[in-house]
């Protein structure tokens, strides 16, 4: 059977090999400056002591090729579409499936390699764009600390597998029960788009319960690492929090005016603004995941994504065992 | 499975589709060695029936067994079936020599070099893509196909339907041979009587979803008279024999008969019938003929 589904396929993993090639080599290019510039930009701040504001001297990667990274999580959807919803349906729909069901290989089989492979190969080429990505973002990560929010987590370690695999079940599930490629095609790109979207921004955030600590106005939060900021404001003076005004070094945010009692303007320095605020019984509160969970949250989230992906698969090979062809 | 297993048996067999019965109640055998033809208005559950038969369909009601096994029940049970479905689906991207390569991969008992032998006796490039080849050409792939896996029983469903009727010839041809070869049990759905003539021994006919005759065509045609008689009460006929159709004229009555023995009334004068009357007899029966007409005209089942 290995040959019989490499000889329907081959065709478009080549193509799709090609395009995860000149992805490769471009972001690989590319890749090598930043870390080249981020060891210089080290090397210089670490001299002159001016390392702790790098994010504001130091500009890695350009807009193209993070726009180029972030379309990668479309790419799940692409082998889920144009491979899995097309795995069945299109036989069905040639009449194919009428040769194929028919030689001494029992459908059984026969899903079971196409499903087999498919699955595989969605694994490995998004986890090689995935690879690519997190590679490439090493320093970006290191200079921004933002690998734990939305979108740049869904864009690197081993989540975009989980999704890939996810993507390439539901669009041969999606084919075996509609029965027609292009019906499936619609439906696998709008399932998994919803509960893409509904896992990031809905349920990601309760995998652990999140942590909110309170600490002085005129600190930055203090967890270390790329920790994932959900809630951020201020305790005021009477012991109510208001998420209309953020506070830290440097910055003051919010609708929420500042108390009148404090020097603020133009001519004020924002640190005296601060001192002022503190003394007064202003706190900063965050509830935020912190940077240590980044690597539990991508177990789970794969996790979830592996299990929806076999539920589908299970569902397929009882519809394909039961259903006439 | 001892020698005696019929190659294909059904009983009470019965599919439905949502409240239409494709095939009702077919009970039926068809022992092994024979080419039987299998015919019926369109719509009558010719395809439902073959369908059935190589597990692409699992029955609503009864039981079909072929040669004491159950359809598409394991990889050997597979391998003794071929099957050749109607409009002779192929991978039209995929170059002859590519479905040889892919049935060899997927049959045990492959003979690859008889396929190719057959398909350059007919000129037909092994290298083109599938989708190239003309109609006549594309069902003579099929069948290479199917008797490459050498079958014991092979079913083809209206395989020349779509053909010119050269094509259609080579097709028969093609297969005549492959049955002369030996071992091998043949049904073959076509509304088109006189092709089957050419190559069956043995005929089931469906109508309305029902067998309504089956067995060995040289037998049916010895049992089956043409009465010609004047126009006068023919309930006497109708008590002592089977009447399948009467057409009544101002001044005679002509009537297709299954007899139970000798015709007494010698006013009755009994000819011969041949098959292609014979099968429109009892279609004509099961519907009137304007009707009959329509259906055929209307679209594939």
């Amino acid at each position: 059977m290995t040959w019989v589904i490499w000889r329907q396929y081959r065709a478009t993993a080549a193509i799709a090999g090609a395009i995860l090639a000149a992805f490769a080599v471009l972001l690989l290019i590319t890749g090598l400056q930043d870390a080249a510039r981020w060891h210089a930009a080290l090397a210089s701040c670490a001299k002159d002591g001016t390392c702790g504001n790098l994010a504001q001297t130091v500009s890695l990667g350009s807009g193209l090729l993070t726009a180029l990274t972030t379309l990668t999580l479309a790419v799940p959807l692409l082998f889920g579409m144009f491979w899995g919803s097309p795995a069945v349906a299109r036989e069905r729909e040639t009449g194919t499936v009428q040769f194929a069901w028919t030689q001494s290989v029992t459908r059984w089989r026969w899903l079971s390699a196409k499903t087999g492979w498919l699955l595989l190969a969605g694994a490995v080429f998004g986890g090689a764009v995935a690879g690519i990505v997190t590679w490439w973002y090493a320093p970006l990560n290191a200079l921004h600390q933002h690998q734990f929010t939305p979108v740049y987590f869904d864009i690197q370690g081993i989540v975009p597998i989980g999704y890939a695999v996810f993507a390439m079940a539901l669009g041969i599930a999606a084919g075996t029960l509609i029965g027609r490629s292009l019906a499936a095609l619609a439906v696998t790109g709008g399932v998994f788009l919803a509960i893409r979207l509904v896992v990031t921004y809905w349920v990601r955030v309760h995998y652990m319960p999140a942590v909110t600590t309170i600490y002085s106005v005129t600190q930055n939060l203090p967890s270390k690492g790329a920790y994932w900021p959900l809630v951020q404001g201020v305790v005021l003076p009477g012991g109510q929090l208001s998420t209309s005004l953020t506070v830290g070094p440097g910055y003051i945010m919010g609708p929420l005016p500042i108390p009148a009692s404090c020097p603020a303007g133009q001519d004020q320095p924002i640190s005296s603004t601060l001192a002022c605020m503190a003394r007064l019984g202003y706190r900063s509160f965050a509830t935020y995941q912190p940077g240590y969970r980044f690597w539990p949250f991508q177990f789970i989230e794969t996790g979830i994504f592996v299990a929806l992906a076999a539920a589908l698969i299970a569902v397929t090979f009882l519809v394909v065992r039961r259903r006439d062809a | 499975m001892s020698s005696t297993t019929a190659a294909i048996e059904a009983h009470g067999l019965g599919k439905r589709y949502g409240h239409r019965w494709a095939l009702a109640d077919c009970t039926l055998t068809i022992p092994t060695g024979h080419v039987a033809g299998l015919v019926g208005p369109n719509g009558a559950g010719k395809t439902t029936l073959i369908s059935l038969a190589t597990g692409m369909l699992a029955p609503t009601t009864g039981t079909v067994e072929v040669l004491g096994g159950a359809p598409a029940d394991g990889p050997d049970q597979l391998a003794r079936v071929g099957y050749v479905a109607q409009n002779t689906p192929t991978y039209a991207a995929l170059s002859v020599a590519d479905h040889l390569r892919l049935g060899a991969h997927m049959n045990p008992r492959w003979d690859g070099d008889s396929a190719r032998d057959r398909l350059s006796r007919l000129n037909i490039p092994l290298d083109a893509a599938v989708g190239t080849l003309s109609g006549g050409q594309r069902a003579q792939v099929a069948l290479a196909l199917t008797l490459a896996k050498r079958p014991k029983v092979l079913l083809l469903d209206e395989p020349v339907a779509a053909l010119d009727p050269l094509a259609r010839r080579h097709f028969l041809g093609t297969l005549a041979d492959a049955v002369a070869e030996g071992g091998l049990t043949v049904v073959l759905s076509s509304h088109l009587v006189a092709d089957l003539e050419r190559v069956c021994d043995h005929l089931i006919l469906l109508a309305s979803s029902r067998v309504q005759l089956c067995g060995d065509i040289d037998a049916l045609l010895a049992e089956h008279r043409v009465l010609v008689g004047p126009r006068k009460d023919t309930t006497a006929i109708e008590r002592d024999h089977t009447v399948v159709q009467t057409e009544r004229t101002a001044r005679q009555t002509t009537m297709l008969v299954r007899l139970n023995g000798p015709v007494a009334d010698p006013d009755w004068e009994a000819a011969d019938v041949g098959l292609e009357d014979m099968v429109l007899a009892y279609m004509g029966a099961d519907a009137a003929p304007a009707i009959a007409e329509l259906t055929a005209v209307g679209g594939q089942r």
